[in-house]
C-alpha cells in the first residue's frame, strides 16, 4: 500500500474523507431509524420515481415490441379459453346469484352490515428495490392520485385476488410498497375454514413461503394442505378477508405451544405487473352512530 | 476531481435507474447484478480515497431515498466498499479477468459485512445479508461475472471517471 508512515497533510486530509464519510453515514442512519427524516425519502420517491418511470417506459417499449408477435399467438389461445370458460361461467353465475340474495339475508338476519366500502387505484409496477437485500416495488401512482402511507395493495391474478403488501412511502407520482414476503413484514391472518388466526411473517424472497405463527396447537389436527389463507381485517391497515396464500406445510416443535405454518403466497411476484391500492372510500354510516372500526369490522365488543 | 465525483456520482445513479427497471429481466433466482457497486469499486481503485467514496456516499444517499433501506444505510454500506477499494489504488495492476472477478466478488461480500455491522449497531431497523442465504452467493458470483467485462467498458471512459493526475 502506498503512503509513509508520516504521511503529508494533503495525503492526512485524503485519508480522512471516507473516515468523515463513514461518521456522517452514521449520523444519518441514527436519525434516520428514529423516524426523523421523512422528507428527504418522500422528496426521493417523488424525484427517482420519475426517473423509474422514464426508464420502465423505455424498457417496456423495447420488449412489448419484440415480444408482440408471440404475444398475439398466446392471446388468440387465450381467448379460445376464456371463450370456453366464460361459457362455463355463465352457468355458474346463474347459481351465484341465487346464493348472494341468500346470503344478504342471513347476513340482514345476523345485523352485520358493510359499513366501510373500498376504492381501488390500479397501479403499474415501474421499479424494484435497487439493492437485492430489500424487496420493495416501486408502483406509478402516488399522492396525487390519492395514494397514502400504509395503504394495503392487492392483486388480481390467475383468478385469484391476492394481497400484495402495504404502502411504504408515498411521493407525488410514485410509491413504495411493501410486499408480504419482506421479512419486516407482518401480516394478521387465519385459516379461512378452521377460523386459527395467527401472524404471517415473510422471509424476504418470493420464492420462500410466508411463516404464520402463534398458531394453537390444536389446529394441527384441522389444517390441511392446501387450506386456504386469508386476512383477519384486526389491524388498522388490511381488510379482512383478503387471501394470502394456502397452507403449504405444517412445523409442529414438541417444546412450543403453537404450531408454524408454511403459506404459499396466493400471487407469483415475479409476474406481477399490475397492483391495485386500496383505498377507503368515505364510511357510511352505522345504524347506531358509531365509527367504523378499522378493518371494516365491527369494533371488538360493539353490538351487532 | 469535482468533475470525476459528479460524473461518477450520475454513473452510479444511472445504475441504481437500470438495476431496478431493466435489470429484472436477467434477474437470477430472483438476484440483479449490482452494477452500481462495481462501477464504484473501479472509480475508487482507479482514483482513490476521496472521489470513490465521495461518490459512493451521495449515490448511496439518493438510493436510500428510494429503498426500503433506512436512509444512510447505503450511503455507509458504498462508503465502506469505496474506501477499501480506494486503499488498493495502484497497488496492482488489474487484468482483463481474475482481478475484475475476485473484486466483484469480493466487493459483494464486503457489502454483506458491512450491512451485517450495521444490523448489529441498529437492530431490525436494517437488513443483514443471511450467509446462509443463496441470494448473497449468487450476487457475489453475478458481480463476478459481470465485473470484468464493465470494467472493460469503464476503461473506455477513463478520460471522463479518473482525475488526470491519476491516470497511468
Amino acid at each position: 500500500m502506498r503512503g509513509s508512515p508520516k504521511a503529508s497533510s494533503p495525503e492526512r486530509l485524503r485519508r480522512a474523507v471516507p473516515v468523515v464519510l463513514l461518521a456522517a453515514s452514521l449520523v444519518v442512519l441514527t436519525v434516520s431509524t428514529r423516524s426523523l427524516a421523512g422528507l428527504p425519502e418522500r422528496v426521493g420517491v417523488t424525484v427517482f420515481g420519475f426517473f423509474q418511470k422514464g426508464f420502465s417506459a423505455v424498457g417496456d417499449f423495447v420488449s412489448d415490441t419484440i415480444a408482440s408477435i408471440a404475444e398475439l399467438k398466446r392471446l388468440r389461445k387465450d381467448y379460445d379459453e376464456l371463450t370456453e370458460k366464460l361459457e362455463a361461467y355463465t352457468n355458474m353465475e346463474r347459481g351465484n346469484a341465487e346464493l348472494r340474495e341468500e346470503n344478504e339475508r342471513l347476513k340482514a338476519q345476523l345485523g352485520f352490515s358493510e359499513r366501510l366500502s373500498y376504492e381501488r387505484v390500479p397501479a403499474r409496477i415501474v421499479a424494484k428495490d435497487p439493492e437485492n437485500l430489500y424487496a420493495t416495488i416501486v408502483i406509478d401512482k402516488g399522492v396525487a392520485e390519492g395514494v397514502r402511507k400504509n395503504m394495503p395493495v392487492i392483486a388480481f391474478q390467475d383468478g385469484v385476488e391476492g394481497l400484495v403488501g402495504r404502502v411504504l412511502e408515498v411521493g407525488m407520482g410514485s410509491s413504495i410498497v411493501v410486499p408480504v414476503y419482506d421479512s419486516s413484514s407482518y401480516v394478521a391472518a387465519r385459516l379461512a375454514a378452521s377460523r386459527y388466526e395467527g401472524l404471517a411473517k415473510g422471509q424476504g424472497s418470493a420464492d420462500s413461503p410466508l411463516v404464520m405463527k402463534y398458531v394453537k396447537k390444536r389446529a394441527k389436527d384441522e389444517a390441511q394442505f392446501g387450506d386456504l389463507v386469508v386476512t383477519t381485517g384486526y389491524e388498522s391497515i388490511y381488510p379482512p378477508d383478503v387471501t394470502l396464500g394456502r397452507v403449504k406445510k405444517l412445523r409442529i416443535l414438541d417444546y412450543q405451544t403453537s404450531v408454524e405454518i408454511e403459506v404459499e403466497p396466493a400471487l407469483d411476484f415475479s409476474r406481477l405487473e399490475y397492483v391495485l391500492v386500496v383505498r377507503p372510500s368515505a364510511p357510511a354510516p352505522a345504524a347506531d352512530g358509531e365509527a367504523p372500526a378499522p378493518g371494516g369490522l365491527p369494533a371488538q365488543g360493539a353490538k351487532p | 476531481m469535482i468533475r470525476t465525483i459528479v460524473l461518477s456520482s450520475l454513473l452510479l445513479l444511472l445504475c441504481s435507474f437500470v438495476q431496478s427497471t431493466w435489470l429484472g429481466a436477467v434477474a437470477v433466482l430472483g438476484v440483479v447484478p449490482d452494477l452500481g457497486l462495481l462501477v464504484l469499486i473501479w472509480v475508487s481503485y482507479k482514483n482513490g480515497l476521496v472521489e470513490g467514496p465521495v461518490s459512493g456516499f451521495v449515490a448511496g444517499l439518493a438510493e436510500d431515498a428510494v429503498s426500503a433501506a433506512p436512509l444512510g444505510f447505503n450511503a455507509f454500506v458504498k462508503t465502506l466498499v469505496a474506501a477499501s477499494a480506494g486503499l488498493l489504488h495502484g497497488t496492482f495492476y488489474i487484468d482483463r479477468i481474475v482481478l475484475p472477478f475476485v473484486l466483484g466478488a469480493v466487493g459483494t461480500l464486503l457489502k454483506a459485512l458491512a450491512a451485517a455491522l450495521l444490523a448489529l449497531l441498529f437492530g431490525s431497523k436494517v437488513q443483514a445479508y443471511d450467509l446462509l442465504d443463496r441470494a448473497l452467493w449468487i450476487e457475489a458470483a453475478y458481480n463476478g461475472l459481470v465485473a470484468p467485462f464493465l470494467f472493460l467498458l469503464l476503461s473506455a471512459f477513463r478520460r471522463l471517471l479518473v482525475t488526470e493526475s491519476k491516470r497511468e
